[in-house]
């Protein structure tokens, strides 16, 4: 369990998002595309990414890795291990808080390039959060990270969960396109024989339910207890995940409704629907947003969708990207004043963790 | 202080008047802050609430501007010149407190040690 630090959006004044072309440092391995928001004229279409898998460790180097360690560090390493084992029964999704440079060390030894960027990126996270928690890497980490998130520092409902007619949503929708009966729902929740539009209602609802319940508590601490209560890789947990996938979805429709009427539309759906896998919603379902969860996560600009679907400025340590203007992306790039920040931390953007904050001290 | 809904809140006030001291390029004010509404309350040692996250003083340098204009450590920020600092980020509130153009700043903050003070003597 954590120990009374609860997750809070970082405060970077002027954390930019990606601006000017994407420089790639390392050689992306086959099948990872990546998408990014591009201030340029020469945005065409994206190549369509692979999802891939999502891995929930950081790879440590490859040819230069020292495996000859000395005596002192074996022994290190065997009581980290008998610790880890009785600590982290699996139960929790996202696992209880641990000193974040501690965990760069156990994660990146030896010397290479990317395990000293990994480091030094480390480094400066631990400038704002002493602690990282580690959140379960099952295709589910971005929606996961950003709930977990979300939701342990709300201390009001969100205005877009509040209102009624988000109940009304699943039924308008899926009675106006056919196609969205083609939803793959979660493993926990196939074969059920549920109407889908009565599980998804059942999703919201749930939603709201848990996040009111999170927002009427008094203390931080006990909000902190009630999220890890809730996210403990069971049924509920994942019934989450439908209703933000959903919510995703919605978004993702009035967007592409808004620009084939004409209406302006923020940069990154035109980015969505300009991949060759998802030129309109029912493609995005089909081969993206079907995915989640199962064999894929989520695409750069899908974490815009994200935040969109949710209303949350998702800021992230982009890792693998330290010492570039990228190093700290927010989706979305230019957000509303009003909308909350999390805050997420991801090695190679595929897999997310969450920093823990400490309280900040400035002198004057 | 503790707001109980249908209750009056009382709040006792102590205004300070810090004239910030030219070191080289800046303008110091002698003290620290903690707090904010993108921080965790839950570990501030100052308030009386732990859900508060509103800006604290949380070190007052030694003979510094701050300490000379009677701030304290503890002392809860709620104005900077008629800028309220009750509802606002960490960073904003360091910005607030380090305008350039203001050689002085008046600062309105609650102490818990008035406040019990001021309900005793009310006892009495």
């Amino acid at each position: 369990m954590s120990q009374g630090a609860m997750p809070q959006p970082g405060g970077w004044p002027g954390a930019g998002g990606p601006e000017g072309p994407n420089v790639e440092a390392e050689p992306v391995s086959p099948g990872r595309g990546k998408a990014v928001e591009r201030q340029d004229s020469r945005a065409g279409p994206v190549a369509p990414g692979d999802p891939g898998s999502c891995p929930s460790r950081g790879h440590s180097g490859e040819q230069e890795e020292d495996i000859y360690r000395d005596e002192d560090e074996i022994k290190k390493e065997k009581e980290l291990l008998v610790r880890e084992r009785g600590l982290s029964e699996p139960k929790l999704s996202v696992a209880p808080e641990m000193d974040i440079m501690d965990y760069c060390k156990k994660e990146w030894r030896g010397n290479t390039q990317m395990a000293k960027r990994m480091k030094k990126g480390y480094e400066e996270v631990s400038q704002k959060f002493t602690s990282i928690r580690r959140v379960r890497g099952d295709n589910y980490c971005a929606l996961r990270a950003t709930l977990f998130q979300a939701m342990s520092q709300s201390t009001d409902l969100p205005i877009w969960l509040k209102n009624q007619d988000i109940m009304l949503l699943p039924e308008e929708l899926i009675s106006r396109y056919n196609w969205i009966k083609q939803w793959k729902l979660g493993l926990k929740f196939d074969g059920k024989g549920q109407d889908l539009g009565d599980k998804i209602k059942e999703s919201l609802a749930l939603l709201r339910k848990k996040w009111a319940g999170l927002t009427a508590m008094r203390t931080a601490e006990e909000r902190q207890v009630a999220c890890d209560e809730l996210f403990r890789n069971e049924e509920e947990e994942y019934s989450l995940y439908e209703a933000v996938k959903f919510l995703m979805l919605s978004k993702a429709i009035q967007l592409y409704n808004d620009k084939e009427k004409g209406k302006e539309v923020p940069f990154f759906s035109v980015l969505l629907f300009a991949r060759d896998t998802s030129g309109d919603p029912a493609q995005l379902l089909r081969n993206h947003l079907n995915q989640v969860g199962h064999s894929g996560g989520l695409e750069q600009v899908e974490m815009f969708l994200l935040a969109y679907a949710v209303h949350h400025t998702i800021q992230v340590y982009r890792l693998s990207k330290y010492n570039t203007e990228e190093f700290i992306t927010s989706y979305p790039t230019d957000p509303p004043k009003d909308w909350p920040v999390v805050t997420l931390i991801a090695e190679d953007d595929r897999h997310y963790n969450i920093p823990v904050r400490v309280c900040e001290e400035t002198s004057l | 202080m503790s707001y109980v809904p249908g209750q009056p809140v009382t709040a006792v006030v102590q205004r300070v008047e810090i004239h910030k001291l030219r070191q080289g390029e800046n303008l110091i004010l002698g003290f620290s802050i903690g707090g904010g509404i993108d921080q965790d309350p839950a570990q501030n040692p100052f308030s009386e609430d732990k859900t508060d996250k509103g800006i604290y003083v949380t070190r007052v340098s030694e003979g510094g501007p701050a300490e000379v204009a009677g701030l304290q450590i503890g002392d809860k920020i709620m104005q900077v010149n008629g800028w309220d600092m009750t509802m606002v980020t960490h960073d904003q509130a360091r910005k607030r407190l380090t305008k350039r153009s203001e050689e002085v700043v008046r600062l309105l903050v609650t102490r818990q040690g008035l406040q019990k003070a001021v309900q005793q003597s009310m006892l009495a």
